[in-house]
């Protein structure tokens, strides 16, 4: 049957097709539909009228609920501090702690709180400079991941609980281990803080079976112990770095991250003066990495660290025997070094036998204004034997006597150490021991975290299982934290009381600059509150007082004051240091009987390992600082990460690809690594920086870099030999801010130098020409009026003789100028948003590179490009030469970072505190560290360098105030105010008196991308090497 | 020719609705500015606060107060202990004197109501203007006479330049004195 005959139907009715249904059908409605329906039962309101009032009442809640005039509140102070003024900043000397060289710093707040950190220009070792991590520790007092209170481990999690209930447990613990004698452990960093030496010195009478554990992640314990060996004295000297002529660093670091190297970097800059060019410094570096002090280096050499020894004895034999320098070596070492002729040594190696004949000449020639430096990683043989050759050379004239002679609260310090009378070496080992025989009641971590830090062949985690009860204080998570029974949230330093021993007769004071921002306390006041036994009776200024009246008792009477204590003591405060001052004669006399301990082995060709110094985070400390992870690295420029550094030829030869992912292996460890290749470095040898990869850290740092310091052993030893590497799948993405592997691309190899990018002189040739950089005119033709700068005209001058790269400008300029953190994934993408960066150029061979540095920024054009291309007009010229920016008017075409030659312009392709980790730096806290004065910028509109105009600006109300002219000299940038090189200099360039004025006018002098004709403001000071003119 | 709905439309109805959109939109426009730009607000202060009486009548100097205004780019509202320099003694039954004498005592700051508010891309500085003598008045109108305080000028980018670039026509009587006020971008963002 067909379906198209179908009849279909509703209802019975309808097949039957009734009448009834057919109405149905026929009608729209039934009879009777409306029957019911009765207009006058209606409410009143019209479907229109309902509308109108709804839209009315809508209109009007609207309105009268935001009330739209409102503009807020201001809300004054109900008792202002006398000292504050409302938009005026208020300084604060204090003590840095972020390592231990201790500097002095001066600490910018604005309405209390806290907002830049600079140097102390007081401060006698430091002089107004810090270095970059010093800069940016700002950001963790503002950390939101800061413990905020102290906490208990209840088993499964970390419990909020009181500071009285903590107290009292643990003072309960101390007094049974007191009763029962079993060790308490404290375990910290080096500690030279006179006030809080007592306080340990009194902790250990109360509780005397205390036993201190000191220790640093970058020792320099072999160049302790070789100097204790040699010179009988348990202190390095300074070195008068100021008086050397030629300076030879044997895998020193000195300008990058060993020793206080930022008194180091101004020191050595000091000599290299283009007003003096007879009294110019000449550096060699002879290391295995790619090092900033390498980059800076007139010559350089490659040698691998486990080859240093012999190249030294080999320089003492062509020294003495050879160029029969006047000073009589033992004859065992002299039998010694005869084993190992210089011409051997440089034919064996492949060194470059005119440098290393340059080196001898110098040393030789330069007796006693040349000094040789050791790296810290060196082994103590080598240490020794450049104790030596120094003694040769003449260098111990150079060995500062101020620094040398302990002062009593150092020896307190050494006494401490000698609690455990153990050698530093060994007493993990005991502590390890004893703690596995359960010997040990109480272990306290003192702002330290030995768990990330200790060899992992400790076993120092397991073995703290067996502690009675562990102790941590600490500013934030960290691996130690989070396997203690007590975590004890500590004040940062800027909430901190205390005193620092920088230099002999250098007491440096920290005072705190906010209140405490959480429920912390401060470590030492913590420890007194245990002694005094009465947690209940804690006071906020318990050390406070501890300090003063250890000051007035102890450290006051030496200064023999005419002042009473307490004036003496507030301008102690307001000063931030005070010295003493004291000529004591040191007479170096060296130890022969050192030499003995010289048995050098000869060193194998195997592939090997150093374990670096990061220049950033510390040794892990900083780690959740993203202005610190982003920092690009002096020589890769590479941000958050580490990574393994190979020499070029060696990774042709083990077929290795940069970027591409190895497992890195020692014994039974292993971790794996991206390969990053490096020009300029030791054939054989694989660098890794540590610090990185920590495992219990905050957001920022977590999973960023490998931990490398699973490959350090019990003796502490950086150098690894027989390590294996294995090519493993996958490539990586390392975040670089530079192309580094230029130098192989025929294009673009020495593109810098055919673009008159850098340009650089020898002395010998400037010498001779000065003109020797103007030989090429660029005719002056342009299509635009010219503007006339008749008054007032910034300008910036950077001195490439005086930079080393180091990076510090870049995180003052950070800071300064409320730059946001990106993160890796941006930085990817070419994102990162620093208004400076440092460029760093190679020439060369890929094996042994020149390294040039130079620091980029807006150049403030005259004849801006950026200016002509904007459609809005938010970028143009102020009469006083800035290139103004006004970020309102930016509607994001980005037109002008597409005309700049420098690219220096910034885009915020979002609105970063928010994109980051979710929000991470949008939390209220991190509100506080942006500088008021300088506008947040958001998502869609390009920023740069403004010269910080904040500071132009607050420069010139000062003027108005005096009612004079504002001068160039009213004015210090932030990264000027940071160079620890002193570089930066900035001032008014139309003043004819001026500093600035003379640099641009310079014979070195020039401008970056001149034959543009767009007329930078930046100045550079063309580099001088100090190398002979035959090369 | 037959006129058609068509023309109608096209001839009279949509140019005369055009037209009172664009004049309603216009008067609007023009009435509205001042109210837009803040001119006549008079919020209700939480302590009835009058500059007649301290600023007219006692002829106290503004910088009494306003301490910071000479010395940076805040003029700064009092702190209350300023107010009780006086106020511990004088006037202490008056109801609004005791609302003050409360908020001090509890160590609360007075939520003042703000009345001139520039965005917070711009970088005013009082001290800058004050300083090269020109007077409170001139943005701020007659605050002596004023019982609750409020808003008499616009406060407008293109006040600023207004008077920046004709400083000599605005401020005659400090003709000798200042030269035209610099109106580069940088003078106020940065």
């Amino acid at each position: 049957m067909s379906s198209n005959n179908n009849k279909f139907w509703l209802s019975l009715n309808n097949y039957e097709d009734k009448r009834s249904f057919r109405k149905i059908q026929k009608n729209e409605f039934l009879d009777g539909v409306t029957d019911d329906f009765n207009p006058e039962k209606l409410p009143e309101i019209s479907r229109r009228k309902f509308l109108a009032i709804s839209a009315a009442t809508t209109a009007i809640t609207a309105v009268a609920c935001t009330d739209y005039r409102d503009k807020g509140e201001i809300v004054p102070y109900n008792k202002k501090p006398e000292t504050t003024t409302i938009g005026i900043a208020n300084y604060y000397s204090s003590t840095c702690t972020g390592c231990n060289n201790h500097c002095g710093i001066l600490i910018k707040t604005r309405e209390g709180r806290p907002i830049k950190v600079d140097g102390n220009p007081d401060h006698p070792v430091n002089k107004g400079k810090i270095c970059a991590a010093g800069q940016a520790s700002i950001l963790n007092l503002y950390d939101p991941e800061r413990l905020k209170h102290p906490s208990k481990n209840v088993g499964w999690k970390y419990q909020k609980e009181s500071w009285e209930n903590i107290n009292k447990d643990i003072i309960a613990a101390l007094d049974k281990a007191k009763s029962s004698n079993k060790e308490i452990a404290i375990i910290s960093h080096t500690i030279n803080s006179p006030s809080a030496l007592k306080l340990l010195k009194e902790f250990k009478e109360k509780y005397p079976s205390t036993v201190f554990y000191p220790y640093e992640y970058y020792d320099n314990k072999n160049k302790i112990d070789a100097w204790k060996n040699c010179f009988g004295q348990n202190t390095l000297p300074a070195i008068k770095l100021e008086n050397a002529k030629i300076i030879v660093s044997l895998d020193s670091d000195f300008l990058g991250n060993e020793g206080n190297f930022i008194e180091n970097t101004a020191k050595f800059v000091s000599k290299r003066n283009t007003e003096n060019l007879d009294d110019f410094n000449r550096l060699y570096v002879v290391e295995g990495g790619m090092s900033l002090t390498g980059l800076n280096a007139d010559y350089r050499l490659r040698l691998s660290p486990n080859k240093q020894l012999e190249f030294i004895l080999s320089l003492i034999n062509e020294l003495i025997l050879e160029k029969k320098i006047n000073y009589s070596i033992p004859s065992d070492f002299a039998e010694l070094v005869k084993k190992y002729p210089l011409k051997q040594f440089v034919d064996k190696h492949k060194l470059n036998s005119k440098y290393v004949k340059h080196l001898v000449d110098d040393l030789e020639q330069n007796k006693g204004k040349s000094i040789v430096l050791a790296g810290d990683k060196l082994d103590y043989q080598s240490q020794i034997a450049v104790n030596m050759l120094n003694e040769i050379i003449g260098a111990n004239s150079l060995y500062a006597d101020t620094d040398v002679s302990l002062t009593n609260e150092i020896n307190d310090f050494e006494i401490l150490k000698s609690t455990n009378n153990l050698p530093e070496k060994t007493q993990f080992e005991w502590l390890i021991n004893k703690l596995n025989n359960k010997k040990v009641a109480v272990v306290i971590h003192l702002d330290c975290n030995p768990v990330f830090h200790l060899s992992p062949d400790y076993g120092y985690e397991r073995a703290l299982k067996n502690a009675e009860l562990v102790v941590t204080f600490t500013k934030e998570k960290t691996e130690t934290s989070d396997i203690s029974n007590y975590v004890l949230a500590i004040n940062h330093d800027f909430e901190s009381w205390g005193d620092f021993i920088t230099r002999k007769g250098v007491y440096s004071l920290q005072q705190p600059v906010i209140s405490p921002l959480y429920e912390t306390r401060q470590k030492e006041a913590v420890l007194l509150d245990w002694l005094s036994g009465k947690p209940n009776e804690y006071k906020e200024d318990i050390y406070h007082k501890y300090i003063m009246s250890n000051w007035e008792v102890n450290i006051y009477p030496q200064f023999n004051s005419k002042a009473e204590f307490k004036p003496f003591w507030y301008a102690a405060l307001h000063d931030g240091v005070v010295q003493i001052e004291s000529n004591p004669q040191n007479i170096f006399v060296f130890n022969s009987n050192s030499l003995f301990d010289i048995k050098p082995k000869t060193s194998t060709e195997s592939l090997s390992l150093l374990l670096t110094n990061n220049y950033t985070i510390g040794d892990g400390r900083f780690a959740n600082n993203g202005w610190l992870q982003e920092l690009p690295h002096p020589v890769t420029k590479v941000t958050w990460d580490n990574y393994a550094a190979i020499s070029p030829e060696t990774a042709k030869q083990l077929k290795l690809k940069n970027f591409c992912m190895i497992e890195l292996s020692v014994g039974n460890r292993n971790v794996n690594l991206p390969i990053v290749i490096q020009p300029g470095m030791a054939d054989n040898l694989i660098c890794v920086e540590l610090g990185y990869g920590r495992w219990q850290v905050g957001t920022v740092g977590m999973s960023v870099g490998v931990n490398a310091g699973i490959f350090i052993d019990k003796t502490g030893n950086k150098f690894i030999s027989d390590v294996k590497i294995k090519k493993i799948h996958g490539n990586y993405k390392i975040a670089t801010t530079q192309e580094h592997h230029a130098l192989d691309d025929e294009f673009v190899k020495d593109m810098h130098k055919k673009r008159k990018i850098i340009k650089e002189a020898t002395i010998e040739e400037y010498k001779k020409d000065k003109k020797i950089l103007h030989h090429e005119h660029h005719p002056d033709i342009s299509l635009v009026n010219r503007k006339k700068y008749t008054e007032m005209k910034w300008a910036m001058a950077i001195d490439l003789n005086k930079c080393t790269g180091c990076g510090a400008c870049i995180s003052a300029c950070n800071v300064e100028n409320n730059v946001p953190i990106v993160g890796k994934d941006q930085v990817l993408m070419g994102r990162e948003m620093h208004w400076m960066r440092i460029d760093r150029y190679y020439s060369g061979t890929p094996e042994e590179p020149m390294a040039s540095n130079q620091p980029m920024l807006c150049q403030h054009c005259d004849n801006a490009p950026c200016e002509n291309v904007c459609p809005v007009v938010a970028t143009n010229h102020s009469p006083d030469g800035l290139n103004q920016m006004a970020y309102n008017r930016c509607v994001g075409t980005r037109y002008c970072s597409n005309n700049c030659p420098y690219k220096v312009r910034r885009f915020n392709f979002y609105d970063f505190r928010d994109h980051f980790e979710k929000g991470y730096y949008y939390q209220d806290s991190l509100k506080l560290v942006q500088n008021p004065e300088v506008t947040v910028r958001s998502r869609g509109v390009m920023e740069k360098c403004t010269f910080c105009i904040q500071r132009i600006m607050e420069a010139r109300q000062e003027a108005v105030k005096q009612n004079r002219k504002i001068k160039g000299t009213d004015v210090q940038t932030a990264c000027q105010v940071a160079c620890p090189a002193s570089a930066i200099i900035f001032g008014d360039s139309n003043d004819k008196e001026s500093e600035i004025y003379k640099q641009r006018h310079h014979d070195l002098s020039y401008y970056v991308l001149e034959e543009l004709n767009i007329k930078p403001n930046v100045t550079y000071i063309a580099r001088l090497r100090n190398i002979k003119s035959e090369d | 020719m037959k006129k058609t709905v068509l023309d109608y439309l096209l001839k009279i109805r949509i140019p005369v609705t055009l037209f009172i959109i664009l004049l309603t939109f216009a008067v609007t426009y023009f009435v509205a500015k001042p109210e837009r730009d803040g001119i006549g607000y008079a919020p209700e202060q939480p302590i009835k606060f009058s500059h007649k009486l301290h600023a007219g009548n006692m002829n106290i100097d503004c910088k009494y107060c306003h301490t910071s205004v000479d010395k940076g780019r805040f003029a700064s509202v009092p702190s209350a202990d300023i107010c009780m320099n006086c106020h511990s003694v004088a006037r202490r039954d008056k109801e609004e004197i005791k609302k003050l004498v409360e908020y001090y005592e509890k160590n609360q700051p007075i939520p003042w109501k703000r009345v001139h508010k520039l965005g917070d891309f711009a970088y005013f500085n009082h001290s800058v203007h004050i300083n090269k003598s020109i007077d409170c008045k001139n943005c701020h109108g007659d605050v002596a006479r004023m019982e609750v305080i409020s808003q008499v000028n616009s406060f407008t980018m293109g006040a600023c330049l207004d008077c920046h670039r004709q400083a000599h026509s605005r401020l005659p009587e400090l003709k000798d004195k200042i030269k035209k006020g610099p109106d580069n971008c940088n003078a106020c963002h940065r």
